[in-house]
């Protein structure tokens, strides 16, 4: 076998397994533009023959959209900033630091990474709500998202730091600057990209985040738009083309997102985003 | 003349590791020296203790007069250069020289003007709006160095910085550390594991292993002295040959074995009769004659001409190497005779290997 043939066959494979996995986001598209009586026709239409826009306009008045994807928003960047806050230093000491309760600490880090979400939220909404803090349930969910999440962020940034040699920081400790200076002026801004990187993924996590939520925000006008999208659907539910563009307008900002920068992710993930 | 540097009894351990034992040395103004040894004899750890990134364990480190051992880098006022030269990538080569002006809080026109000149006495001002990925190994060495430079520090400590760069340029660069150091009247406190750059940069060398000072003194001296086996086999290229021999009854001359090969040579001074010795001779000590001429015959084994000089490697165990100046006369096969001169061994003590 020839190479181009090879490549041949290997672009074809590579584009089959792409469609599988992206037919589901084309069926959530197509889906949202179709009337009723086309959803549910047999043989299905793989292209809605009089695109129903007006869906669009139409769900996000019935159902306060806006009002959901400002609680995600709020949600994903007050889980964003305060992971990042909290675990760039974290993961700087896991960094520079080698010994046994350095080791002791990393793997306690994974365990909390391990423990899947739906097991977590009864103790912490027992907890929440003998501190009071169901008062203020977007805020226990910020707290709860970022106790999920700092794992996976601190791992990443952590990389990242170790990526940054250890002789520029020692360079500007010999040039007159203390360690925190070093810190701000040499480490940070090299680490940046990743930081950013790791930051952009927990937001898209934070952002459709959805058990948390769903037990711990009962006021539907605080509740972020993955439990409005949730509400939406019941036993008897038929209003597919409606479901489909809430979630469309739901997802669309997240993908844009990451088509835009999707460069930047890969990059940042895998080389540590240093050179 | 005062000491810039002073260290007395120095130790350092991690943990278990013993990294420096009891090192004492005194620095004057002025001076450049070098800290010599293989990987891991712990060079590089004292440099690291002068900047302050370790902290030494016991003894006295002094830097113009005051105890530094407390004392963190930043307040030392030394400047190093680091072996990958540790260059700010993020910053451009004017930022990189002027960044420890600004964390002492130079004005900013003032530390401009100081990288210009710095710049301009190293070659670098038209590259001074440039990032260190955009320049080549040597212009990163020298930036490297204006950044030491620009700082007037108390000493300049350097940790392998040309290690990185290809032959040619070490050389270059060698003569031109040499000449700014001299130029600023300087404190240099060199490392490297090369003894050419050690013998040819420094006004003291500082011989190595194992995390002791094996033998300190003036270059040409630790050539012409070692003070035992380890340091007379690192200083010198090729490396001192070492032949087993026995001290003669009258304690005038030696038995030297070379396997195939024993003779007994005359030496000019006296020792113990019987006594086992290690006899050193360096490659260029050693003449070559006709068979039956010199001192003893050898077999020759290979024969290496760089066309300055030929390297002779006879067939004796242990094997001896002969470096002859110029176009040699030995071809491999032949036999030759060798001379050698009494007053240039070097004796040993066989079991401790210090000089007799």
């Amino acid at each position: 076998m020839s190479d181009t043939t090879r490549n041949r066959i290997m672009l074809v494979i590579a584009i089959l397994m792409a469609a599988i996995y992206l037919f589901p986001l084309y069926w959530m598209y197509i889906t949202a533009l179709k009337g009723g009586s086309e959803m549910f026709a047999t043989p299905p239409s793989f292209w809605p023959g009089d695109p129903q826009w007006g869906t669009f306009g139409y769900v996000w008045e019935s159902r306060g959209m806006g009002r959901y994807l400002w609680n995600s928003l709020v949600i994903a960047v007050g889980a964003v900033t305060l992971i990042t806050v909290l675990g760039v230093g974290c993961a700087y000491v896991l960094a520079r630091y080698r010994n046994v309760w350095v080791d002791i600490g990393l793997f306690m880090i994974l365990m909390l990474q391990v423990l899947p979400a739906s097991l977590m939220v009864t103790p912490i909404f027992v907890g929440f709500s003998q501190l009071g803090m169901l008062d203020y349930p977007r805020l226990a969910v910020i707290i709860a998202i970022a106790a999920k999440s700092m794992p996976f962020f601190v791992v990443l940034v952590r990389a990242t730091f170790m990526a940054v040699p250890m002789e520029l920081e020692e360079a500007a400790l010999v040039d007159g600057n203390s360690r925190v200076g070093a810190f701000f002026s040499i480490v940070l801004p090299l680490a940046r990209n990743g930081i950013l990187v790791s930051a952009i993924l927990i937001f898209m996590q934070a952002f459709g985040e959805f058990v948390y939520s769903k037990s711990m925000i009962q006021a539907a006008e605080l509740q972020p738009a993955s439990v409005g999208l949730n509400s939406f659907m019941g036993p008897n539910t038929n209003e597919w083309n409606n479901i489909m563009a809430y979630a469309t307008m739901y997802v669309t900002p997240i993908l844009a997102i990451f088509v835009l920068l999707q460069r930047r992710i890969v990059s940042g993930l895998t080389s540590g985003a240093l050179k | 003349m005062t000491n810039q540097i002073e260290l007395s009894g120095v130790n350092k351990h991690y943990g278990a590791f013993h990294a420096l034992k009891n090192i004492n040395l005194s620095i004057a103004k002025g001076t450049f020296v070098a800290l010599v040894g293989p990987s891991g004899c712990g060079k590089s750890t004292l440099l690291r203790s002068l900047a302050g990134l370790e902290s030494i364990s016991e003894g006295e480190l002094k830097i113009a007069g005051e105890l530094m051992n407390n004392v963190p880098p930043r307040k030392r006022d030394v400047a190093m250069v680091f072996q990958s030269y540790a260059l700010y990538p993020h910053m451009t080569v004017e930022e990189n020289l002027t960044y420890s002006l600004r964390i002492r809080g130079v004005a900013k026109a003032q530390a401009k003007k100081a990288a210009e000149e710095v710049a301009a006495t190293t070659g670098l001002s038209h590259l001074l709006k440039r990032y260190p990925r955009e320049l080549s190994g040597g212009q990163r060495q020298r930036v490297a160095m204006s950044r030491a430079i620009i700082r007037h520090p108390k000493a300049f400590l350097f940790d392998e910085p040309l290690s990185n760069l290809d032959a040619a340029l070490r050389v270059h660069m060698r003569k031109e550390i040499r000449a700014l150091h001299d130029r600023l009247h300087a404190t240099s406190v060199y490392v490297t594991h090369d003894q050419i750059e050690a013998m040819t940069m420094a006004d003291h060398v500082v011989v190595m292993r194992e995390g002791v000072i094996e033998q300190q003194g003036k270059p040409l001296d630790l050539y012409d002295k070692p003070a035992n086996k380890f340091v007379a086999g690192f200083i010198g290229s090729p490396a001192m040959n070492f032949i087993p021999a026995v001290a003669g009854e009258d304690g005038r001359s030696l038995t030297i074995d070379l396997g195939s090969v024993k003779h007994k040579i005359a030496i000019d001074h006296q020792i113990q009769p019987g006594r086992k010795v290690t006899a050193g001779i360096r490659p260029e000590h050693i003449g070559v004659t006709a068979p039956g001429q010199g001192t003893f015959d050898v077999p020759v084994a290979v024969v290496e001409s760089t066309g300055s000089s030929t390297f002779v490697t006879a067939a004796t165990t242990p094997e001896l190497t002969i470096v002859e100046t110029g176009r040699g006369t030995a071809r491999a096969g032949e036999t030759v005779g060798v001379t050698v001169d009494p007053s240039q061994l070097h004796l040993f003590d066989d079991a401790s290997g210090v000089r007799l």
